[in-house]
């Protein structure tokens, strides 16, 4: 593998100087937004624990069909651009709500620059996608940038004009599972990252990439 | 001479340390004296030998004079503090005081596969006049070690239970009597092989019929640790030991409904109160046997009259089993009431025939099935009994004719219309093939042979009432397998409360697994009338049965019936999660032990449903810890003689329970969705300092574990039990 | 007071119900999903809302509420035969008016079990096979072998099993076994894919009919227990996937140009038009079906499945059923009498006249197994004839996304002629003239299936071997 490190360090320059992402929440169907549970400026956190157990905080309640129900956040960071106007009305699907502000960690910034480095399958088409059972066993087994696939392998099942579609790994050799970017049978707008991969015998240089910018970003 | 000062001063010092940590420092002046204990050893060879000796005198008197006066206010949280000091004897003491000479097995110190559980092969030596007898005895119990790290207070890992069952197995192959010593705050809690409550539960059904005899000392009896070497033939207590159904700490988390953090401390003394658990309250419930007495504020290290009092105590209880056996009860009663000095003024030769075997296990059964009996409602009225007694000899005896006499008659016969005819065979023997070359062969063409199959019940599933709300719910994995929203009479009507995307098993009352299990109109209960009561007097408990009795309409958590599933008569118990939770206690276990020796008697299969069950009912104490011996026996008795012990688990089921009457089954299942094992959360982050993941429990790790046969989809729950029926059991099950 | 109707689906369906909502003067509301907006019903409708699937049922009827909607039309495929659906369409406190049959009647038939039960009492015929589930390989052998006695005993010839999941459909799950000995290898493995798949392990046994025209009976049924049938229809040129690409009513084809029958084709119509209306009556069936049946060589006919909706191929029928000398609209029929309205006239008022074929243009790679491609559609153009029907969301001649998570289904062409040759002309016009150009995602032209459809025509009303 060869590491670009220019590259890296613009990335992270670019990073450093916006060191933000801006998480949108969205109904995730319709019905009527019953109660804010957050303010503007509110900080929230997404779930915690040790196995991610403990729930994020709840932003709001979304009532359809007689059916409360809690919208939490997924992430950590300050609310912004909340539609307080919604408040007792009917809100289609897909409706924003309120955003999130989140300060990228130390791990995401790592992951962001990883994207550059490292081995990507991205969405060849706007689709659903699960990892191939066997897969996800492995990453279960092991966790991530534990478990290990080899080229050839099939890693993903595109689920594309209501058939299945198998993706394989394309480069010859072994590789580690970095990272997971989708969540099962989700929509994934075509182009976005699926999964990271790591050539195993890349992953010193890798190592070496992360404690730099463990270095230079202090957590 | 001044050495020999510093070494009593040492003495005392720790013996006012110890008189502070079990009362209290506000206890009379005991800081004061200790205070100068404590100067004159630091200053030691600073002070004048007459200053020390007279600080020796007067110290010693006054440390007696506080040891009295602190025994006679001595509380049962005390009594607990007691049990947990360092200073306290632990099981090495009795090994090096008690017995003559002994060989550590299975590890040693350290060096060991769990250091909390020591087992020794032991001499015991009475001397009888100028003779010396030696006896032979396996030594279990448990090592609380004093203050070593590596001995966990005594909590036995479930490899430890192993271990212990593997010696009380040799014992039995060599015919030696068992001593137990109990001296455990209760097993450590983790599901790893072969599992806390697994573990617990096999060696209770393997100690319901080790034909050997066996006595238990208790010193600390934490509830199920206790119980994994506590089902004895004479059950020995310390007079300052506790054995209870749960810590006085843990009760305090429950009652006060902690997460975490530590309880009040005056919630906690009145707790040790309130749980009955000191060796005089034991004796009352019945729950053990005899108590030896112990020095005012308990036996230290180096209490040898203790020890030499305990070595006779030991050998006159083995002794007694051992008569038991024998028939010798009139001797039995003199020899032993005169014997206190360890000059023994006879022999008895503890090995034990066949004959003496069977006794001691038909005496042993007899013991536990009385225990606790006085702590249920069960009506009286001498004509029903008799009645009933009545119709069960005729029960036996017809169906002892129908099944053995005839059974052997006509094996060979019957063997042979079995091959041919049988519904079973076809089913189950491997057809070989071709298939069709063979079933001609033997039946010929165009014969239709009838397989069991598994009738649909008419009129569609039964309905909740709560399935007739308009609304939707969310099921609680959406978020991990995008399940949409579930409208709540499909739910609750044919989806059988599953989440038909992910499987997910909702909670559903027990009325609905009596409607859609069985067959319609064959269910029967019985032994409704025995109920629940509040053995200990424990505050608020009376209350509390009052109102689950009341909103349940139920006597206690236990339900007895008979049922059919598939034209299968079965006898069923269930512990439904309305009443008390599904705790257990002795009305309980009583249902239990009535309804699995009905299956006996009746010849049925025996189906335990447990809808929910949150262990033993701690406000009934060690009267519902020993549910867990009874039980299990009853279990072991109805095994042995060719019984179908079926276990379903649903919702969440753990402690006691399962770790005795339900473990013990030879076939357990699980539902999707249950939630099974020893110990809640809570508690196993307390004992291991960590918390468990949170699919710690689940029926998936039970599987995984070897705890459960199969997990199993509430949809097919009747398909599954009726398949189960047909397929499960040894040769001599009673009903094919 | 006014009916509004919510539309639950999208594509040609929805526009056709949306037309059919107008003429009949009554008010309607669309739903989209995200990335369906640039389709034609979203363009169209007036009021509509985004919901997070066509299969929500959750979001369709908060939608409906929302609306104060009265009816909802489920279209076909997505909600259209869940029994469950209809079920809490009508039994909510709100409840509405379900336009399609009743929930009993989606449950009853659209069970392949249940329906053959049925069907059986009614005396109506069904494929051989067993209709309960079998879930142990001993009594599956014991059953082919039944079967096979049976089949051999009527004289067939070549038999083969088909061993398919209760709970299987659209060609999943089904296996062939042309020897008793395989029986129990298949069986384990369609049982074990069925668990995995469906979650019910049931198994039924069936005869395979190795040559067969694959026939159809539309019938309407009104809750005043009124019916009437609207012919045949023959759909069978399929992918190999089971799926219809030419239809053509009626269904037989009397004058021979085609077809050789060994078996008088009116006597036959007759026959299975009888027995579905029988089969109809017997479930109290209220609303627009259709009767599938297989058709042998030799005349022997079996009932195959009961479509509980509007047919994609209902347009066919409609053109060629005209009722006092009016052609008729099968959803607007549909509709109206879900809504209460009587009939209005009867069988001996339904006159056939002439023939009606449909085209299924679809962007698949026909070369590559069917595959269905997506992509954008640069160009869509026809000729518009006087006999030509489009049914298209697809926009004329503007670019076009095809969304993802659907049947690439571009447009039905329907086209109508007087007798067979004129119709095969004008066939064949029509796919000279049509264009469709576009891109695939990966940038490489876009396939379609219009020089297969070409080819196909010429094998309509044949047995195929």
């Amino acid at each position: 593998m060869k590491v670009d490190f220019k590259e890296i360090d613009r990335l992270l320059q670019k990073l450093r100087a916006n060191p933000y992402k801006i998480f949108p929440v969205e109904t995730p169907h319709t019905g009527y937004i019953k109660e804010f549970k957050v303010k503007e400026g509110d900080s929230v956190t997404g779930p915690t624990g040790k196995w991610l157990e403990k729930p994020g905080t709840p932003l709001f309640i979304l009532e359809r069909e007689r059916n409360p129900k809690i919208i939490r956040a997924h992430t950590t960071g300050i609310v912004q651009n909340l539609r307080e106007d919604l408040k007792g009305r009917f809100v289609q699907a897909f409706e924003t709500i309120l955003e999130i502000r989140h300060p990228l960690s130390q791990e995401e910034v790592i992951s962001e620059v990883l994207l550059s480095a490292l081995h990507v399958i991205y969405a060849e088409e706007t689709a659903r996608f699960i990892l191939v059972p066997e897969i996800s066993h492995r990453i279960e087994k092991h966790g991530l940038k534990r478990a290990e696939v080899r080229g050839g392998e099939d890693i993903l099942i595109m689920t594309f004009m209501k058939r299945e579609h198998f993706i394989k790994i394309k480069e010859e050799g072994r590789f580690i599972i970095y990272q997971v970017y989708f969540k099962p049978f989700e929509l994934v707008p075509k182009g976005s990252p699926l999964i990271a991969l790591c050539p195993s015998e890349d992953l010193p240089v890798l190592e070496r990439i992360v404690a730099r910018i463990r270095e230079e970003w202090p957590s | 001479m001044r050495i020999e000062n510093h070494k009593r001063l040492k003495e005392l010092l720790e013996r006012a340390e110890y008189i502070r940590d079990i009362k209290g420092e506000d206890f009379e002046d005991v800081m004061e004296v200790y205070a100068q204990l404590k100067y004159a050893f630091e200053n030691f060879y600073d002070l004048s030998e007459e200053e020390i000796d007279s600080l020796l005198k007067s110290s010693e008197k006054r440390l007696e004079e506080l040891t009295i006066l602190g025994e006679k206010t001595l509380t049962p949280y005390e009594i607990v503090k007691i049990t947990r000091h360092p200073q306290r004897f632990t099981l090495q003491d009795i090994l090096e005081n008690v017995y003559d000479s002994y060989v550590e097995l299975g590890g040693e110190g350290e060096i060991n596969i769990d250091p909390a559980v020591v087992c020794a092969k032991a001499m015991l030596i009475r001397r009888v006049g100028d003779d010396f007898h030696v006896h032979q005895v396996m030594v279990i119990g448990h090592e609380k070690g004093s203050g070593e790290e590596f001995r966990r207070g005594g909590s036995a890992a479930p490899w430890g239970n192993e271990k212990a069952l593997r010696y009380m197995r040799m014992a039995e192959t060599e015919g030696i009597p068992i001593h137990f010593f109990i001296f455990t705050p209760g097993a450590y809690p983790i599901e790893d092989y072969p599992g806390a409550a697994q573990q617990i539960a096999r060696n209770l059904y393997a100690m319901s019929k080790l034909q050997v005899p066996m006595i238990s000392f208790i010193s600390e009896g934490g509830s199920g640790g206790a119980e994994a070497i506590g089902l004895a033939d004479l059950r020995l207590m310390a007079e300052k030991g506790y054995y209870s159904v749960i810590s006085p700490e843990g009760a305090a988390a429950i009652v006060a409904k902690l997460r975490d953090g530590r309880p009040p401390r005056e919630l906690v003394e009145k707790m040790a109160n309130a749980l009955k658990l000191t060796a005089r309250d034991n004796l009352e419930l019945g729950t053990i046997d005899r108590i030896i007495p112990e020095p005012p504020l308990g036996a230290r290290k180096r209490d040898y009259e203790f020890f030499k009092r305990l070595k006779i105590e030991l050998i006159k209880a083995t002794d007694e089993v051992v008569l038991r056996t024998r028939g010798f009860k009139t001797f039995t009663k003199h020899a032993l009431s005169k014997q206190t000095t360890d000059n023994f003024s006879y022999y008895v030769d503890w090995d034990l025939s066949e004959d003496e075997k069977e006794i001691l296990v038909e005496l042993r059964y007899e013991k536990y099935r009385k225990m606790t009996q006085w702590a249920v409602v069960i009506p009286k009225g001498l004509t029903h009994t008799l009645k009933e007694k009545g119709e069960n000899f005729l029960r036996v005896l017809g169906n002892e004719i129908k099944y053995r006499v005839l059974k052997s008659g006509q094996k060979t016969f019957k063997r042979l219309i079995d091959d041919i005819l049988s519904e079973s065979s076809l089913l189950l023997k491997p057809v070989s093939d071709p298939v069709k070359t063979v079933y001609n062969l033997i039946v010929g063409k165009k014969v239709k042979p009838r397989l069991p199959t598994i009738p649909e019940e008419e009129g569609g599933v039964y309905e909740l009432p709560v399935a007739l709300e308009d609304r939707t719910v969310t099921c609680p994995q959406a978020e991990k397998y995008g399940c949409p929203d579930i409208w709540v009479p499909d739910l609750y009507g044919e989806f059988c409360g599953v989440c038909p995307y992910c499987g997910y098993h909702f909670f559903l009352e027990y009325q609905w697994y009596l409607n859609n299990v069985f067959d319609r109109g064959s269910i029967k209960f019985f032994d409704e009338e025995i109920a629940s009561t509040n053995p200990l007097n424990f505050d608020g408990h009376a209350e509390k049965l009052k109102e689950d009795r009341k909103r349940t309409g139920l006597n206690s958590a236990f339900l007895s019936f008979t049922a059919k599933v598939g034209g299968i008569s079965v006898v069923c118990g269930m512990l439904v999660a309305d009443f008390r939770q599904g705790t257990v206690g002795a009305a309980e276990g009583e249902k239990f032990i009535r309804a699995i020796q009905l299956a006996k008697i009746t010849r049925r299969p025996f189906l335990m449903f447990v809808h929910s069950t949150g262990g033993i009912r701690i406000q009934e104490g060690t009267v519902g810890v020993v549910q867990m011996p009874r039980c299990t026996m009853a279990v072991r008795d109805y095994v042995d003689a060719g019984g179908l012990y079926l276990v379903i688990y649903d919702n969440n089921s753990y402690a006691g329970p399962v770790a005795s009457f339900l473990g013990s089954a030879p076939y357990q299942f699980a539902l999707k969705s249950t939630r099974l094992g020893f110990a809640g959360p809570r508690v196993i982050h307390e004992t291991t300092g960590q918390p468990p993941p949170p699919d710690y429990h689940s029926a998936e790790n039970a599987l995984r574990r070897g705890h459960i046969q199969g997990i199993w989809d509430r949809r097919e729950l009747r398909k599954r039990i009726f398949h189960a029926l047909l397929t499960m059991g040894g040769k001599n099950l009673y009903y094919r | 007071m006014k009916n509004k109707v919510l539309i639950a689906n999208r594509g040609e369906i929805a526009l056709r119900i949306m037309a059919a909502c107008e003429e009949l003067g009554l008010d309607y509301v669309c739903v989209y999903t995200k990335g369906d907006e640039g389709s034609l019903h979203v363009k169209l409708a007036k009021e509509k809302y985004r919901i997070s699937d066509y299969r929500d049922m959750n979001d369709l009827l908060c939608v409906a509420d929302y609306a104060k909607c009265t009816a909802i039309h489920p279209g076909y495929g997505f909600l259209s035969e869940n029994y469950r659906f209809a079920r809490r369409v009508v039994k909510r406190e709100r409840p509405l008016i379900f336009i399609g049959p009743s929930w009993e009647a989606i449950r009853d038939l659209g069970n392949k079990l249940t329906m053959k039960r049925i069907a059986l009492e009614a005396g109506v015929p069904v494929i051989p096979g067993t209709i309960e589930p079998i879930y142990n390989e001993v009594e599956a052998e014991i059953e082919a072998e039944k079967l096979l006695d049976e089949l051999r005993s009527h004289g067939v010839e070549n038999t083969s099993l088909l061993v398919k999941a209760v709970a299987g459909g659209g060609g999943m799950g089904i296996e062939e076994v042309k020897d008793l000995v395989e029986l129990r290898p298949v069986f384990r493995r369609v049982r074990a894919y069925a668990k995995r798949l469906f979650g019910d392990e049931g198994l039924i046994i069936e005869a395979k009919i190795p040559v067969f025209q694959h026939l159809e009976v539309q019938v309407l049924g009104t809750k005043d227990g009124e019916y009437v049938h609207f012919g045949t229809r023959n759909c069978t040129i399929q992918s190999p996937f089971k799926q219809k690409r030419i239809e053509v009513a009626p269904g037989f084809d009397y004058e021979g140009k085609f077809a050789v029958y060994n078996f008088d084709p009116r006597k036959v119509e007759a026959e299975i038009i009888e027995h579905s209306l029988k089969l109809a009556k017997h479930v109290n069936y209220d609303n627009v079906g259709t009767f599938e049946w297989l058709v042998t060589p030799e005349g022997k006919y079996y009932l195959m499945e009961v479509n509980t909706r509007i047919q994609v191929e209902n347009e066919i029928s409609a053109q060629i059923s005209f009722v006092h000398g009016k052609r008729i609209n099968l959803i607007k029929e549909q509709i109206r009498t879900a809504l209460g309205d009587k009939l209005g006239y009867s069988q001996k008022d339904v006159e056939f006249k002439g023939y009606a074929l449909e085209f299924r243009l679809v962007a698949e790679d026909v070369k590559r197994g069917f595959q269905p491609v997506s992509g954008t559609i640069t160009r869509f153009d026809w000729v518009d004839h006087p006999w030509l029907t489009m049914r298209t969301h697809v926009p004329r001649n503007e670019r076009y996304e095809i969304p993802t998570q659907f049947d690439p289904n571009l447009a039905l062409a329907i086209i109508y002629a007087e007798d067979f040759t004129q119709l095969i002309d004008r066939c064949e016009t029509f796919l000279s003239e049509v264009v469709i150009e576009g891109e695939t995602s990966q940038g490489a032209p876009l396939p379609n299936n219009i020089a297969y459809l070409r080819e196909k025509l010429k094998f309509i009303y044949q047995f195929i071997y």
